[in-house]
């Protein structure tokens, strides 16, 4: 049979269990904003009843602290997609760079500048002006005036590109001091949470623990494996090891042909990174794939178009009579040796305009056989089996499929990490209208347990007074 | 189930996005221009480069074509006042083979027809613009010299056969000059410098050997006609250029026109789009602001 004093202390623990609860409350509402804080909801557990007598009484309730509403699932694969997203947005963002090296020409005279496929045209054509009057001196310097705009907006991309591959080593580079001082962190609070929780969800470190994580998917490819004492492991997308439980590897660096490779270990790294995802992924993938493939294009163009251009002006005859010689060529561009290169390397070598060799072989210089050879290199396939200018055209084409195919991708992993966000955020974010009723619920849980208390207060004076009613109040 | 409690961020980036979108369009609307980026069209940016490719070349062969139109309306006046001076020739060889002039006026005539060859010589020299017209490939030699070291004189020819072709831009080949041998010193009875010298040394001494002189000058006939013949080789080549620099004109305006159907915006069609784009930001806006109002949570219902 309970007594006035159970009753007591069992409303008391109510109070108590009320004021914690308040306070997790409180401290869901005050963590509202802060990155990675998952929402924590107060434990309620009965107390042992007890059996006096044969008959049982309830022992009122404990709060027994708070839970992480966390759904280990959602978070993890969050982070999956989180690391995709990042690695073809860092790709798109140095593909747009590249591609607003070649602007689509509107036709207007404006808008020539800069543009390689008017540049070729411009060209090829100065050649068949040069046709109609062969030893005009404004028609030739015409054709060195061209080939010039044409080698120096050539060269120029070619430059631009080589720059913005190192710009993208240098970031790829800055990324790696933020990976190693992310799995320093999780590798301690990896050790804090093996020894505070091993069983259980560790609350407010896991909550670090899985924002680090989600840091670090931004930046590379991972996988997670969960170990023993709720420790966890990280790896490479291809299985090198970055964090085991309490320790972790620090990535390096070191220059490998001219750019940065990433070590784990003394392993090379960089191609597995490359694939993996992240920002560091994207960086690799624009600086590796997307830009050397850009300047390899762009190579084949200058190299074709100065090497043929070159073999026929030195075979023909310029307006001083002259026909080129292995020991004195007439060349107009700068010869290539070989393919990679050319572009950045392509400028022209000529400065009289009468060594430009209208003519043919041993024919006068009013002949222009020569000068109409070298216009036909326009409709010739001199570059990859195609016309420079049909080269140029394919290549833009391939440059603008291959941003766009990266933007549609982009968008759509952006769309699958804001979908998984907000089924995680749903779950486990605060929200403040929960909060409030939460809150108005335990007020008034506590207003009634303070009334049952002031009541059993009365009753106790009741019993203490035995009829005389002013000793005890 | 619960909501997002951060749907309010979720609003702002569908907001970022429409007002990147109406970046776009305005400056599409500003620049006039559809395809600003190579990602927007891949296909049609490359479209592009080839149809501004076959304008530009259009546009060279219409620049050439004006200006080799001028060298092939020189040789065709030149051959005209060839013509004319041979035919005044013969009719003045004629005269002086009927027999009825004395030896002064025979030798008068004579000198008249050498006055002629040295027309004719410096019409075969004529040059355009510094280079020699009718001297095939050397065009800065003079292309024809008279040696008076022997009689009949000698004119002889130091140019070549080199014949220069313009090409359209649709590959026809138009042939831009003749030889100046092929017409003024073609051989046997069709060379007008041969006919033209055997005829002043006929006339030379004053007595004329009638049979010698009827037989030159009806080879000064020969070679006039043979000048004809070559001349309209020069007047088929202005025909071909004028047709072609048409056909290449009409061209030009048909591909200036698909690449503006490709590239240029639709100005109608953007300030559509442009419009509906500020209409759902403007609803996107009203429906922050609104949310924003009404929802700073159940806290500011909670009687303090």
């Amino acid at each position: 049979m309970g007594t006035i004093n159970s009753a007591f202390s069992l409303i008391s623990g109510a109070l108590d269990a009320d004021q914690s609860a308040l306070s997790i409350v409180a401290n869901n509402v005050a963590n509202a904003n802060t990155p990675g804080y998952t929402e924590e909801t107060p434990n309620w557990q009965q107390n042992h009843p007890i059996e006096i007598n044969g008959s049982s009484y309830g022992d009122g309730v404990t709060e027994t602290g708070a839970t992480s509403l966390r759904d280990s699932v959602l978070v993890a694969r969050l982070d999956q997609q989180q690391q995709f997203a990042s690695a073809s947005s860092a790709r798109l963002t140095a593909l747009d760079n590249v591609q607003a090296l070649f602007t689509p020409d509107s036709g207007s005279t404006s808008s020539k500048a800069g543009d390689i496929g008017s540049d070729i045209t411009s060209f090829f054509s100065s050649f068949s002006s040069l046709e109609a009057n062969p030893t005009n001196n404004a028609l030739r310097q015409q054709v060195l005036s061209t080939a010039t705009t044409l080698a120096g907006d050539i060269s120029n991309a070619a430059a631009s590109l080589n720059s913005q591959r190192s710009g993208l080593d240098q970031e790829a580079a800055g990324v790696t001091s933020q990976v190693n001082s992310l799995t320093k962190a999780i590798s301690q609070l990896n050790l804090q949470i093996q020894s505070t929780s091993p069983n259980a969800d560790a609350g407010t470190l896991e909550d670090q623990r899985n924002e680090d994580i989600s840091q670090l998917s931004k930046l590379i490819g991972i996988n997670q494996i969960t170990t023993e004492n709720n420790g966890l492991s990280i790896t490479t997308t291809t299985g090198q090891l970055l964090v085991s439980e309490g320790s972790s590897l620090q990535m390096t660096t070191g220059m490998v042909g001219g750019a940065t490779d990433f070590f784990l270990g003394g392993v090379d790294i960089t191609s597995q990174l490359t694939t993996g995802g992240g920002e560091l992924g994207g960086y690799l993938t624009a600086r590796d794939t997307d830009i050397p493939s850009v300047l390899s294009s762009l190579d084949q163009l200058a190299y074709n178009v100065s090497t043929n251009v070159n073999a026929l002006n030195n075979t023909g005859t310029d307006l001083d009579g002259v026909t080129g010689t292995v020991a004195n060529p007439l060349y107009i561009f700068k010869e290539p040796a070989v393919v990679a290169g050319s572009a950045a390397s392509m400028s022209v070598v000529m400065t009289d305009p009468n060594q430009i060799a209208a003519a043919g072989l041993a024919q006068g210089t009013g002949d222009n056989t020569n000068a109409v050879a070298m216009a036909n290199l326009a409709n010739s396939s001199i570059v990859n089996g195609q016309t420079p200018t049909d080269y140029y055209s394919s290549f833009v084409s391939t440059l603008g499929a291959t941003v766009s195919g990266v933007q549609a991708e982009n968008t759509a992993q952006n769309a699958s990490v804001t979908q998984l966000q907000t089924q995680n955020d749903a779950l486990s974010s605060v929200n403040l209208n929960d909060e409030a009723s939460a809150m108005t619920t335990l007020e008034r849980s506590y207003q009634a347990a303070s009334q049952v208390f002031a009541m059993l207060n009365t009753i106790m004076a009741s019993a203490l007074n035995l009829g005389d009613q002013t000793a005890v109040s | 189930m619960r909501v997002d409690p951060n749907y309010i961020s979720n609003l702002v980036s569908s907001l970022d996005q429409s007002q990147a979108n109406e970046q776009q369009l305005t400056a599409e609307l500003s620049s006039g221009v559809s395809i600003t980026s190579l990602s927007q069209n891949p296909v049609a940016s490359g479209e592009n480069v080839l149809l501004l490719n076959q304008i530009q070349q259009d546009d060279t062969f219409t620049q050439s074509s004006s200006l080799v139109t001028g060298q092939l309306q020189v040789a065709d006046s030149t051959l005209g006042s060839v013509v004319s001076q041979l035919t005044q020739a013969i009719s003045l060889a004629t005269s002086a083979n009927n027999g009825t002039m004395n030896s002064s006026d025979v030798q008068s005539i004579g000198n008249q027809i050498s006055g002629i060859l040295n027309e004719v010589q410096s019409l075969a020299n004529t040059n355009y613009q510094g280079q020699y017209i009718f001297a095939g490939g050397q065009t800065s030699t003079t292309p024809f010299t008279t040696s008076t070291a022997t009689s009949p004189a000698v004119t002889t020819y130091q140019g070549d056969e080199d014949v220069n072709n313009l090409n359209t831009p649709n590959g026809q080949k138009i042939q831009l000059n003749v030889p100046g041998d092929q017409i003024f010193s073609a051989s046997g009875s069709n060379s007008v410098f041969g006919a033209l010298n055997n005829l002043v040394a006929d006339y030379s001494s004053g007595k004329v050997n009638t049979a010698q002189a009827v037989t030159d000058t009806e080879a000064l006939g020969t070679a006039l006609n043979y000048v004809s013949q070559q001349r309209v080789t020069i007047d088929n080549s202005i025909t071909q250029l004028t047709a072609a620099s048409d056909a290449v004109t009409s061209d030009q305006t048909q591909l200036t026109s698909a690449q503006t159907n490709l590239m240029q915006a639709d100005v109608a069609q953007v300030a559509t789009q442009l419009s509906l784009s500020e209409t759902q930001r403007t609803a996107l806006e009203d429906v922050i602001a609104q949310l924003d109002s009404t929802s700073n949570s159940l806290f500011s219902k909670l009687p303090i």
